[in-house]
């Protein structure tokens, strides 16, 4: 089991727009680097989970997406701009919260009577939008689906025992062994609670256009016209405080025409799910821009293959790595050199903890210093690694990660070793993730990586000896114990000081080798205000936030 | 008559059906596993899930076979669910073919309108300035490939200007318009060369007929000659490559659709193979290979409508 997101082909797909974006004469990240007014500054980029409130009604405003959801029903089809939408129409058992914490939400108590059993007691006069009001039996019936091996959310739900409802607003879960990270699933996909009857008879075709939702959120679904637009409308019986904004209509558009969207004002806003997009559109009038915490980061992963399986060479070429050129060339400023394998939004707990131990990662320089060069040359001359053996650098064309897999090159230039780049069209890279046999001839891969709980532990269960992404073949029954015993561990603090211990373990032994963390950017008209710029826009009601920014 | 047309039909379904094994084929025969997009996240991308998705979506099955599946559903009018979206294929296609079919139609009008019209002022004005200017200048449109010119015209008339939007294909007959100008634009220009420089020479055949010279002989006025004996016996060949340059762009929209973020099929097929989403990729291929067959069959049979001389040879 592993609690890595659903990790969809956004971002990599967003990726890719880079070199678009500079054919097209926008102010691609390429250009921003050389004349260097237009860059952000990596290490001063300021991540706020959220933006100023709202003043002011809307009668209507534009939102753009990277490309048409590809379905409305997260349990069978889940991508981020499903999520986008649907996370303003659909409530969670649980709900993040923009500073990335987790709290308990359509189940309005949540009770640990032992580490074992969470009972759940769900939040009373609650309506869909059939105006049925929610009862036990749609959430259980709502866990069972989500349950489903074959469902996106289904491996949440190994750990669990049982699930029964045991009063009118009561559910209770008992678990095999007690699993710290179902309370963050709960936040995510996993908690969605569904109109059971709605679901039942829309059949197959729930989720697809033409078909209504069946949630309780502030929004409901009131359109979508299939390749077209999606629009969804202020639902008048909400439960909770009404949105400022009366309806959103999403378009979609990718590339430049993104970027021009929201520069002539066609569009009023839009989650920037690739970096380079973000720099595309920094310092255009009219538009401003927010960047907060996400998940998400740059990393490199090493297979069992060849010259990357000593932990001395991982670690000298993670000491060689120029993080901040990679940043400034690759990703216009718009990513910041990082040492550990999540991003900040991943700490939706113990910040203090988390932040000074992501600060003391060992051999994990924003740019490398002549002792870091001279000590990674020594850790390769202790290897006895074969200098005129070539690490061969699994990437595709796009313009982030050339500039990352060249980056690699040349770190490993500087430490004495050959690296050789294999580029691979898009559609292919994402099979480097699935198929052990296409990465048979690449050493390291140019990857990205995110998961979609606030809580480190949901990634390090990555390296544990048996997991399908422990690519090196890592094996460390210490390790594997420690993982076991966190996840198992309800108690925030008592689970941060085990996650931190872990994540040492992992970063000395570079794992993976991390490059730099990717922040959630909000792209917004500059007379609006409201939405969370964190990582929290998947799965917390932004819209329900936006407004003008004068009342 | 009815058996030219029969027999064109016969041939039509021959080749359609050829057609469609080679689509299918070739939409498989793309590197990249559908599975993988299938299955999910990356968390989910271990090997035997991955075969149940294969067993699932009969992707383990012999090519033929699947093949012979896929025949006989689109036979009963099925085109199947998309791997991407759940939604029916035909759903998907019948919210986006009209866009894609008022861009190319807005772009046909666009190129026929300016096109023939260049090329008969430079026929009409052979030899002047007027004639070098055409021709130069259709020519360098003609060089400029369309998502240049499709960046150029958002860049200028779009983001620096203001007066067209930017993406979308808008609503209402004037908001289509509105939004669909400058793509169709941008679509029109490389046509625009190849059917004045047609039409020019087509007219300069037809002018040089005797029937044309008794005419002018007998007085008849100069513009009367160029519409009623020049034009019309010029128009059969103006005719088939306007036909044939329209049913090129019905396959040809996806570059411009992309530039300027319309959902026409055109999107929809770059996304569908990106995502191996093959029962997308391969109803969007077919429907383009049926449109251009159908019009270039259409042109092909009014062809000795336009002009008489044709029907013997042809027939």
């Amino acid at each position: 089991m592993t609690h890595a997101s659903s990790r969809t082909k956004a971002l990599a797909a967003g990726l890719v727009t880079a070199v678009t974006l500079a054919a097209a004469g926008c102010s691609g990240a390429t250009r921003d680097t050389t004349d260097g007014s237009g860059t952000a500054d990596a290490a001063t980029l300021a991540l706020t989970p959220v933006t100023t409130p709202a003043k002011g009604a809307l009668a209507s405003a534009d939102w753009l997406l990277e490309d048409e959801p590809d379905s409305l029903d997260l349990d069978t089809q889940g991508t981020s701009a499903g999520r986008v939408v649907l996370t303003n129409v659909c409530e969670r058992l649980y709900q993040l919260q923009p500073d990335m914490s987790t709290k308990p939400f359509l189940a309005q108590k949540a009770e640990t009577p032992d580490d074992k059993t969470l009972v759940l007691t769900l939040r009373a006069g609650v309506t869909f939008h059939d105006g049925t009001p929610m009862t036990a039996d749609d959430v259980l019936w709502s866990l069972q689906r989500h349950a489903d091996p074959d469902m996106e959310q289904g491996d949440e739900f190994a750990n669990i025992a049982a699930m029964r409802k045991t009063g009118d607003r009561r559910i209770t879960i008992t678990f095999k062994t007690p699993d710290a990270m179902f309370f963050k699933a709960l936040a995510g996909d996993a908690g969605i609670v569904w109109n059971k009857e709605q679901v039942e008879k829309a059949g197959e075709d729930f989720g697809t256009p033409g078909q209504p939702d069946a949630c309780t959120g502030p929004y409901r679904l009131s359109d979508w016209k299939s390749g077209n637009s999606i629009t969804i409308e202020r639902y008048d019986d909400y439960w909770g405080r009404k949105p400022l904004t009366k309806q959103v209509t999403f378009r979609w558009a990718a590339d430049s025409a993104l970027v021009n969207a929201l520069t002539t004002g066609a569009a009023d806003g839009a989650y920037a799910e690739s970096p380079n997009t973000a720099a595309a559109l920094k310092n255009k009038k009219g538009v401003e821009q927010h960047y907060g915490p996400s998940t998400a980061s740059l990393v490199l992963i090493p297979t069992e293959r060849g010259g990357l399986k000593d932990p001395k060479v991982r670690r000298a070429l993670s000491l060689a790595l120029d993080r901040e050129g990679i940043a400034a060339s690759g990703y216009g400023g718009m990513v910041q050199p990082w040492g550990t394998p999540v991003g900040s939004g991943a700490w939706g707990y113990a910040k203090p903890v988390f932040e000074a131990a992501q600060k003391a990662v060992a051999h994990a320089p924003a740019s490398p210093s002549t002792e870091d060069l001279s000590t990674a040359r020594e850790l390769v001359k202790k290897s006895g690694a074969d200098p005129a053996e070539p690490i061969v650098i699994g990437t595709d064309s796009s313009q982030g990660r050339s500039v990352v897999a060249n980056a690699v090159r040349a770190a490993l230039q500087r430490i004495g070793l050959k690296g050789q780049i294999k580029t691979v069209p898009a559609a292919q890279f994402e099979q480097f993730y699935s198929a052990p046999q296409e990465r048979a001839d690449i050493d390291v891969l140019v990857g990205d990586w995110y998961i979609s709980k606030a809580d480190p532990m949901g990634f390090y269960d990555n390296a544990l000896s048996d997991s399908s992404n422990n690519w090196v073949g890592f094996k460390d029954d210490a390790y594997d114990a420690k993982v076991r015993k966190a996840l198992a561990t309800l108690d925030d603090a008592e689970r941060a000081k085990l996650t931190v211990d872990i994540q040492k373990t992992f970063t000395d032994a570079a794992v993976w080798i991390s490059v730099a963390q990717v922040p959630s950017v909000l792209v917004l008209n500059k007379d609006m205000t409201g939405p969370p710029a964190s990582m929290a826009y998947l799965y917390y009601p932004w819209a329900a936030e936006l407004g003008a920014k004068k009342g | 008559m009815l058996a030219r047309i029969s027999r064109r039909l016969a041939g039509l379904l021959a080749t359609l059906v050829a057609a469609s094994f080679v689509i299918f084929a070739a939409v498989y025969a793309a590197p990249g596993d559908p599975a993988v997009f299938l299955a999910g996240g990356r968390d989910k991308l271990s090997p035997e899930k991955l075969e149940l998705v294969r067993a699932q979506y009969h992707l383990d099955e012999p090519l033929v076979v699947q093949y012979g599946r896929w025949l006989g559903d689109c036979l009963q009018l099925d085109l199947g669910r998309s791997f991407k979206y759940s939604d029916q294929v035909a759903d998907l296609l019948a919210a986006r073919f009209p866009t894609t079919l008022a861009l190319v139609a807005y772009a046909t009008v666009l190129f026929v309108v300016l096109g023939v019209g260049a090329g008969v002022l430079a026929a009409v004005r052979r030899g002047t300035w007027i004639d070098s200017a055409i021709v130069g200048g259709t020519t360098l449109a003609a060089s400029v490939p369309s998502f240049v010119s499709a960046i150029a015209l958002v860049a200028v008339l779009g983001v620096q200007l203001g007066w067209f939007p930017v993406s979308g294909s808008g609503t209402g007959l004037a908001g289509t318009v509105h939004h669909l100008t400058l793509p169709a634009l941008s679509l029109a220009l490389g046509a625009l060369a190849l059917i004045s420089r047609v039409t020019r020479q087509s007219m300069v055949d037809a002018g040089t007929a005797d029937h044309v010279e008794v005419a002018r002989a007998s007085g008849v006025r100069e513009r009367d000659i160029v519409v009623r004996h020049i034009l019309r016996n010029a128009l059969g060949p103006i005719v088939t490559m306007c036909g044939l340059v329209m049913a090129g762009m019905l396959a040809g929209t996806v570059v411009v659709e992309t530039a300027f973020g319309i959902s026409g099929i055109g999107s929809l097929l770059v996304g569908a193979i990106n995502t191996h989403d093959f029962p997308v990729a391969q109803a969007v291929l077919l429907v383009m290979v049926t449109g251009y067959m159908v019009v270039t069959t259409l042109v092909d049979l009014a062809h000795p409508l336009l002009d008489p001389r044709v029907k013997g040879t042809a027939a």
